[in-house]
C-alpha cells in the first residue's frame, strides 16, 4: 500500500511574522520504491522529513497536512504520527558522527530499538537479532561491533549501524535525510546501496531528502523537486532528467558537473553553471510562480499568475507546474 | 593501570606537599609550641619534659624527617593531655565523620537527580520555576543555619528526632534516628545545587543528535531522558563530587558541633580550642586524604561513565 502525504503546510514562528517553510505540498511513495526529494539549501526539504515524524522543533507549526500511511489516515496537524515512530516510520539522519549516543555501545542502541518493536523478545534474542541486522547491513566482525563504541567506527560503519536499527524497526516509511551528505564520496555508494537493500528487503516506501541530483538520478525510482517550500515538478527520475518540465529542474540539471566533461587546464576556465538570484523571503506572501525571479523564462504574467499543476505524460505521473509549459 | 599509576603518583606527591605545609602551619604559629599548649601556669620541668618528648628542641629539619617518617608509619606521636596514641583518638570519631558526610553524599545525589530530572522534563512549567527557587533557596542557605533550625523545629518543638550525639553503639535505629537532621542540614544545600546542575546538563544533552535519533525510533521519553540523557549528563556533575565530599567533611565541623557529634570535626574544633596541635595536625591530614582518595574515585568513575574519557586518558591525553 502507497504512503501519501497530502497538503503538507509547516510555519516556523519567530520574531516578526510566520515563516511559510513548506507549502501545500503533496506526494504518494509506493511500496518498494524510493522518491529523491530535492532542494537547494533552505527549501525545505528537511522540514518535510521532520513534520512526517512528529520531530519538529517546537517554534514550528503544521498548519494543513495528513498522511496516509499502512492503510489508515493520520492528521499530521495533530501530530498523529508520533506513535508510529518506530512502529511504522523510521529515519536515517544526516550526521552519522552525531546520531549515535557517544556513552552507550552499539549493541545498547539496537537492543533499545527492540524493546519497541520486540517487546516479548528476551534480552539473549534482541541480542542476536542486533548481531544479524549488523551483519545483513555488511558490518564487518559484527559482534564485536555489539560491545564497542560510536567513537571506535568510522562515519561509514556508524551510518550502517543507524541502518541496521531501519532494518529493525520494519518500517512501511522509510525517511533518508541527506544520509551521505556528511561522508566520503566512496563511502557514499555503498550507504546507498545499504539503503536499496533494505528498501528491496522489507518492500518499504523510502523518501530520500537530499541535494544531490546525481544520488536521485542514480539510485531513486521517483523525483519531487522543491524550490522554497513549494513542489515545483514530479515524476519518474528517467523522465526528469531526460525532458525537465519545469525551468528550475532543467536549471539544477544543468548546475550538475558531468564527469566526461573534458577538464580545462588552468582551473579558472573550468566554469560551473549556477542559478543567479536567492531564495525568496517566505515570510512575506508569494505571488505567481515562487521561481518566476529567477526563471530565465519568465514572462509577466509568471510574477502574478499561480501556476497550477500540466502532466507531462499519458499516465499522469510526471507533471510540473509552469505557466510556460508547451510554450516556445 | 598506566593512567592509575600516573594519578597515584600525583596523589602522592600531593601528600608530601600538604604534609610539608602542615609541619610548617603548626611551627609558624608565633611563640614556642610546648608554651603554647600548657599555657602560661606550666612549671618549667613540664615545659622541658614535653619540649623534650615532642623533639621541639632538636634542629628543625631533624623535626620535619621525624615527622615525615613517622607518619608514613602511621605514627602520628602520642597526645600529652590523654595520653592515648593520636592516631587512635582520630580513628576513634573518623567512622561518625565518614558516615555523616556519606550519608549527606547519599542525599544530594538522589534527591539532587532526581529534581534535576523533574525539572528539566517541566521546563517552563510552574514545578520546574518551584524546584529553581528552592534550589537556590537550599543553595545560598549556610548549612550551619539550616542545622540550627532543623534541631529547634524538628528536635525541640515537634520531638521527632533526638537532640545531640550519635546514639547508642550497636542499635542501628537509634543511629539512624540521630543521623537524620545533620545529614540532612548537610545535603540541603547540594541537593540544590545538583538539582540545577543535573537540569542545565540534562537540558542541553536532550537537544542533542543522538538524542533525536532515540525519538525517531519510538523510544519512549522517560527511558531517554533517566538513561540515555542522564548518563551524559552525569559526567559533569560526578566531576564535582570529589570536591563536594571535600566540601561536605568541611561543613560536618559545624553540624558536629551544632548536634554534639564525634567526629573529626569536633575534634579538630576542640582541639584548636585548647591549642593541641599534633592532633589537629593529624585530623586534616586525614581529611585531605580522604580528599584526594575522593579525587580519584572521580576520575575512576568518570572512566566507566564515558569510554572516550577512559581512552583520553590511556593514551595520556587531559581528559
Amino acid at each position: 500500500m502507497s504512503v501519501a502525504v497530502n497538503n503538507l503546510s509547516v510555519d516556523y514562528r519567530g520574531h516578526g511574522p510566520d515563516l511559510h517553510a513548506v507549502r501545500d505540498v503533496s506526494f504518494t511513495i509506493p511500496p518498494g520504491r524510493m522518491l529523491g526529494l530535492v532542494g537547494e539549501s533552505g527549501s525545505g526539504k528537511s522540514t518535510v522529513a521532520f513534520a512526517l515524524m512528529g520531530l519538529l522543533q517546537a517554534n514550528a507549526r503544521i498548519t494543513s497536512g495528513d498522511m496516509q500511511i499502512g492503510g489508515r489516515n493520520y492528521d499530521l496537524t495533530k501530530n498523529a504520527t508520533a506513535p508510529l515512530r518506530g512502529r511504522g516510520l523510521a529515519m536515517i539522519f544526516q550526521d552519522p558522527l552525531l546520531s549515535l549516543n557517544p556513552v552507550f555501545t552499539i549493541g545498547a542502541h539496537l537492543t533499545e530499538i527492540l524493546r519497541v518493536v520486540a517487546p516479548r523478545e528476551d534480552a539473549g534474542r534482541r541480542r542476536a537479532m542486533a548481531e544479524e541486522a549488523l551483519a545483513k547491513v555488511k558490518l564487518t566482525d559484527p559482534r564485536r561491533r555489539l560491545d564497542q563504541y560510536p567513537h571506535e567506527l568510522s562515519g561509514g560503519m556508524r551510518q550502517r549501524v543507524v541502518i541496521a536499527m531501519a532494518l529493525l524497526a520494519k518500517p512501511v516509511l522509510l525517511i533518508a535525510d541527506e544520509p551521505t551528505t556528511a561522508l566520503d564520496v566512496t563511502v557514499e555508494a555503498s550507504v546507498m546501496r545499504e539503503i536499496c537493500a533494505l528498501r528491496d528487503e522489507l518492500n518499504c516506501s523510502v523518501l530520500l531528502i537530499t541535494h544531490s541530483l546525481g544520488l536521485v538520478t542514480k539510485y531513486c525510482d521517483d523525483m519531487a523537486v522543491l524550490y522554497a517550500g513549494e513542489m515545483l515538478e514530479q515524476g519518474p527520475a528517467r523522465a526528469i532528467q531526460l525532458r525537465p518540465g519545469h525551468p528550475y529542474s532543467r536549471l539544477l540539471l544543468d548546475c550538475e558537473v558531468a564527469i566526461d566533461q573534458p577538464r580545462h587546464e588552468p582551473a579558472m576556465a573550468n566554469s560551473f553553471k549556477v542559478i543567479g538570484g536567492e531564495l525568496p523571503d517566505l515570510r512575506a506572501p508569494v505571488s505567481g510562480c515562487v521561481f518566476a525571479a529567477r526563471c530565465d523564462r519568465a514572462v509577466a504574467d509568471c510574477a502574478v499568475t499561480v501556476p497550477s499543476a500540466v502532466r507531462l505524460d499519458a499516465e499522469g505521473r510526471h507533471s510540473a507546474r509552469c505557466l510556460r509549459i508547451g510554450v516556445s | 593501570m598506566a593512567f592509575l599509576l600516573r594519578r597515584a603518583q600525583a596523589a602522592l606527591f600531593t601528600i608530601a606537599c600538604v604534609m610539608l605545609m602542615l609541619f610548617m602551619l603548626v611551627r609558624s604559629v608565633p611563640g614556642d609550641m610546648a608554651s603554647i599548649m600548657l599555657g602560661p601556669r606550666a612549671t618549667p620541668e613540664l615545659r622541658a619534659r614535653i619540649v623534650a618528648e615532642m623533639g621541639l628542641d632538636q634542629n628543625i629539619f631533624v623535626q620535619l624527617w621525624l615527622f615525615l617518617t613517622r607518619v608514613v608509619r602511621g605514627d602520628f606521636g602520642e597526645d600529652i593531655i590523654s595520653r592515648r596514641p593520636i592516631i587512635d583518638i582520630v580513628a576513634e570519631v573518623l567512622p561518625n565523620t565518614l558516615i555523616l558526610a556519606g550519608t549527606a553524599l547519599f542525599l544530594s545525589l538522589v534527591f539532587g537527580i532526581l529534581l534535576g530530572l523533574i525539572a528539566a522534563k517541566s521546563r517552563g512549567s510552574w514545578a520546574d520555576s518551584l524546584l529553581g527557587l528552592l534550589s537556590v533557596a537550599f543553595v545560598s542557605t549556610p548549612s550551619l543555619v539550616v542545622s540550627i533550625v532543623l534541631l529547634l523545629l524538628f528536635s525541640r518543638a515537634l520531638h521527632w528526632f533526638p537532640v545531640a550525639g550519635v546514639g547508642d553503639s550497636g542499635d542501628m535505629l537509634d543511629q539512624l534516628a540521630h543521623l537524620v537532621l545533620p545529614a540532612t542540614a548537610l545535603a540541603l544545600g547540594w541537593i540544590g545545587y545538583i538539582a540545577r546542575l543535573v537540569r542545565a546538563a540534562l537540558l542541553e544533552t536532550l537537544t542533542e543528535h543522538h538524542i533525536r535519533t532515540l525519538r525517531a525510533y519510538g523510544v519512549p521519553e522517560w527511558r531517554i531522558a533517566g538513561i540515555y540523557a542522564l548518563r551524559l549528563a552525569l559526567v559533569p556533575l560526578v566531576s564535582i563530587l570529589g570536591i563536594g565530599l571535600g566540601d561536605l567533611i568541611g561543613s560536618a565541623v559545624f553540624a558536629e558541633l551544632i548536634f554534639a557529634r564525634p567526629g573529626i570535626g569536633s575534634l579538630i574544633f576542640n582541639s584548636i580550642a585548647v591549642r593541641n596541635y599534633p592532633v589537629v595536625q593529624a585530623a586534616v591530614l586525614i581529611i585531605i586524604l580522604i580528599y584526594i582518595l575522593a579525587n580519584l574515585a572521580v576520575d575512576l568513575i568518570n572512566s566507566r561513565l564515558d569510554p572516550r574519557i577512559a581512552r583520553a586518558m590511556r593514551e595520556g591525553r587531559q581528559a
